[in-house]
């Protein structure tokens, strides 16, 4: 629901340029000025158990944070980093770099709590250890000989998933345009029982990818003129109306289907307009390319959307089928999410792990309230519902959000 | 919490002489740290270099306050139970929602960490991140603030030791839930809890920070079940005058405050859980306050109620605060001075068997209710080693209290208090062993 103007195209082109940048900027920053006590230029990892052996320390030592590596250099191959939390409290996580890339990590490193351990197969060349918190943050680590390279594996997979889930949004906005056909033909017949079906029948493929299709401003428009904002002409809900430019979209109809249950001479003119600016959508959304990072912050949006809008049960507020919305946000998700998973596992397999689950157990929320004879599928959202279930869908979303949130960074550094 | 730290507090040139727990006198006090207090230098944006001052506080707390650092590790309790009381606090109490032991784990010692952290009046972690996908672990909102004497208490609820995560043979045999008692008005929303945390601290935005960013941290292992937001320290610690609560009376003038009395009392031992030497129980009540019925009541029936006058807080058989109340003393009519059934008399340890519990109360207050009244009261927090302690007090109370009319107990949890982590451990790690 944000009016932003179009991003894509242009981040894009900024990214490849700061990306050059890092890459020449980068080996020289790290640490190269360090005087600390861990340099040792003996200090190479011995190897044991197929992969060199590297044990990081982090203390709290005269009221300084210092992370602390008993070994700086490696031969090219498999090199394990073990992490133990022996007494600092401002460092929590370790990420092993290069060219700010990151090839590797370790999160929740408390004081008290066990070692935990990474492996990645390194080649030759400078890396950098990255202790956030730390008196000194960057160490370097150095690694001879040559290795089969796999870091690259995340972004190659990466990549296909961009692809695959662009194809999924301009499916689904497509799919958006014959279900809005339905419901104008439905608002044309009068019928008030089969357009209120029809709305239903509609709703969710817009709430699918609304994160991804909703800064599309019209041309000849400015950004800041809602009349030419294609997320406000189709999904704006009475609470933020502009009073400038009026109802339009989907809610509106809604508001007469199910408050005034009337289908008037501008129901139909409001369901016409919805339909044609769909058709907008559907050809504006073919020109989107994606990065990893988007489809994370779509995801994430998404849940955003949940937590704003559907537990309040603000979305929906004439035909209660929030829940609906609901589930059609966390599908949007969790298609985005899916797919990157398969390079996001390479890089971080246990926040992984914890996403999928935290999916399952909102789904497994929301199957509580599928009733086939209810409209849109989903019980409606009264506020008895509301009252007694929001603080529990809230948690379970929140949960699976603090995640999401998470994986931009991840994806984006990969 | 520990003598060192305990800074001898001065209001308004009042020193509370027989309680001097820090045996440091307002002269000594000054020598110490007021070179720093009175030109204001130590305000705020120094906390990383503080660690060293564990104590300094000054006449003008607003001031002086930003620096005061209690330390958190290898202490022999946990602060924010003998700790003097700071101005504000924000209680919440959590609902564990994982059912995997190792998260609960993993949570108490990324709350020890960032505990630690905040305590010192530092982030957890930069609320700037570098990168721009990068999010913040630190909301920002204490930057600048310094550590305003932050505690932050943990406590642990009968529901940690239920069996859903293997520490059923953990639990102190004397961590029950609380019976119901005389009086309880209990509102569901307002009771029990699996885990909780009592942040206090001289600054409101403080303590806010610390829960706001710990509630956080426990999104998806545990989640919020109820909490207050207090102001007004409603309980005296040593050399702090006897502060009061909404009804407009001295509250804990009689509060334990010396080392002693906090060993009898306070403090447990190991005998029954190892864990437990060194920590406590920590009763928390939620009371309501029926605010415009008690202020319009006549001053002669208010005194009789808590037997004490309301100015000086003296006992109606006394002069002075402190006056040690008479309760056999009759007047002319041959009635008691101090009625048999005012707070005073019930609460007494001199008719309670010689029970005492510590209390370290609040005041609260949270806009209006539904009828449009002041919704207002009293966050009772209140460490023991027994809570049969508390519980033989409160059902006397509950029967015959005359403040029962103007108070509704609402709320209700009890959790035990583990003691203070040693440096590279975390709160509770002997759970896990």
């Amino acid at each position: 629901m944000n009016h932003v103007s179009p991003r894509r195209a242009a981040l894009a082109v900024t990214i490849v340029t700061v990306a050059t940048l890092l890459l020449s900027a980068c080996s020289t920053s790290a640490g190269s000025n360090g005087s600390g006590s861990t340099s040792g230029d003996s200090a190479l990892a011995k190897v044991s158990k197929g992969a060199s052996q590297v044990h990081v320390s982090l203390e709290s030592k005269g009221g300084k944070d210092v992370c602390t590596l008993d070994a700086t250099k490696a031969k090219a191959g498999p090199v394990t980093f073990t992490v133990k939390n022996v007494s600092s409290t401002a460092i929590t996580e370790v990420e092993l770099q290069s060219d700010e890339r990151i090839l590797g990590e370790k999160e929740n490193l408390a004081p008290g709590l066990g070692a935990v351990s990474f492996t990645v197969t390194l080649t030759g060349g400078r890396y950098e250890l990255y202790c956030p918190g730390a008196d000194r943050q960057t160490q370097a680590f150095t690694v001879t000989g040559k290795a089969q390279q796999t870091s690259s594996n995340a972004q190659t997979a990466l990549q296909s998933g961009i692809t695959g889930y662009a194809a999924y949004v301009t499916q689904e906005v497509n799919n958006m345009i014959s279900a809005t056909d339905a419901l104008n033909t439905a608002v044309d017949s009068g019928d008030v029982a089969a357009a209120q079906s029809a709305y239903a029948e509609a709703r969710p493929y817009y709430e699918r990818v609304e994160s991804d299709v909703d800064g599309f401003v019209l041309p000849g428009f400015t950004p800041t003129d809602n009349a030419g904002n294609l997320d406000y002409l189709i999904d704006m809900r009475a609470s933020n109306l502009d009073p400038k430019v009026g109802w339009h979209g989907f809610h509106a109809v809604e508001r007469d289907l199910f408050q005034a249950k009337k289908i008037t001479a501008s129901t139909k003119t409001l369901a016409a307009e919805l339909d044609a600016n769909v058709k907008k959508l559907d050809a504006l959304t073919k020109s989107l390319t994606y990065k990893p990072e988007d489809l994370a912050n779509g995801a994430s949006d998404l849940l955003e959307e949940v937590q704003t809008s559907k537990i309040s049960g603000e979305e929906e507020s004439y035909s209660h089928i929030d829940l609906l919305d609901f589930a059609a946000n966390i599908e949007g998700a969790q298609q985005a999410f899916a797919y990157l998973q398969p390079g996001l596992t390479i890089i971080d397999p246990v926040l992984t792990k914890s996403i999928v689950a935290q999916f399952a157990s909102v789904n497994t929320l929301l199957e509580k309230y599928k009733d086939p004879s209810a409209l849109g599928g989903y019980v409606r959202y009264t506020a008895a519902v509301k009252s007694a279930d929001a603080p529990t869908l809230s948690a379970a979303v929140e949960a699976l959000h603090e995640n999401l949130a998470k994986i931009a960074e991840k994806v984006a550094t990969a | 919490m520990t003598e060192s730290t305990q800074d001898g507090e001065i209001h308004d040139g009042e020193v509370r002489g027989d309680n001097d727990a820090a045996g440091v006198s307002r002269r000594g006090f000054f020598l110490g740290a007021g070179g720093f207090a009175a030109s204001g230098l130590l305000v705020g944006g120094v906390a990383g270099a503080a660690g060293g001052f564990a104590a300094g506080r000054g006449g003008s707390e607003t001031a002086a306050t930003a620096d005061v650092v209690y330390p958190f590790f290898d202490q022999p309790h946990q602060a924010g139970v003998q700790t003097a009381p700071q101005k504000y606090t924000v209680f919440m109490t959590y609902d564990l929602s994982t059912v995997v032991k190792t998260d609960v784990q993993v949570l108490l010692a990324r709350w020890s960490a960032a505990i630690a952290q905040m305590v010192k009046g530092a982030p957890i972690g930069n609320p700037e991140p570098a990168g721009d996908s990068a999010v913040a672990l630190d909301s920002g909102e204490a930057v600048g603030l310094g550590a305003q004497g932050l505690t932050i208490t943990l406590g642990l609820g009968p529901g940690l030791f239920d069996g859903r995560f293997g520490l059923a043979s953990k639990r102190p045999a004397l961590l029950r839930p609380l019976p119901d008692l005389p009086s309880d008005q209990l509102v569901a929303g307002f009771t029990g809890g699996d885990l909780c945390l009592q942040a206090c601290a001289d600054d409101p935005q403080v303590a806010y920070h610390a829960i706001r960013n710990l509630t956080r941290m426990a999104r998806g292992t545990a989640s919020t079940r109820w909490t207050v937001t207090g102001f007004g320290r409603a309980s005296a610690g040593p050399n702090q005058e006897t502060p009061r609560n909404l009804l407009g009376f001295k509250d804990g003038t009689r509060n334990i405050v010396d080392d002693a009395d906090f060993e009898r009392w306070v403090w447990t031992d190991g005998s029954d859980q190892k864990w437990m030497d060194g920590g406590s129980f920590m009763v928390a009540r939620k009371i309501h306050m029926n605010i415009e019925i008690w202020d319009t009541d006549r001053i002669s029936d208010q005194e009789d109620v808590f037997g004490r006058n309301k100015l000086e807080g003296a006992p109606l058989t006394g002069h002075k605060e402190f006056d040690t109340p008479n309760f056999t003393k009759k007047n002319s009519d041959g009635q008691l001075v101090i009625n048999p059934t005012s707070h005073v008399a019930l609460a007494a340890h001199e008719n309670n068997g010689g029970i005492k519990i510590h209390r370290r109360s609040y005041n609260y207050t949270e806009g209006i209710d539904d009828l449009g009244q002041i919704d207002a009261g009293l966050l009772f927090v209140a460490y023991m080693n027994d809570p049969e302690h508390f519980i033989k007090i409160q059902t006397r109370l509950g029967s015959v209290d005359r403040l029962n009319e103007y108070i509704k107990h609402i709320g209700s949890a009890i959790f035990a208090v583990p003691p203070a982590p040693k440096r590279g451990s975390y709160m509770g790690a002997e759970l896990f062993s």
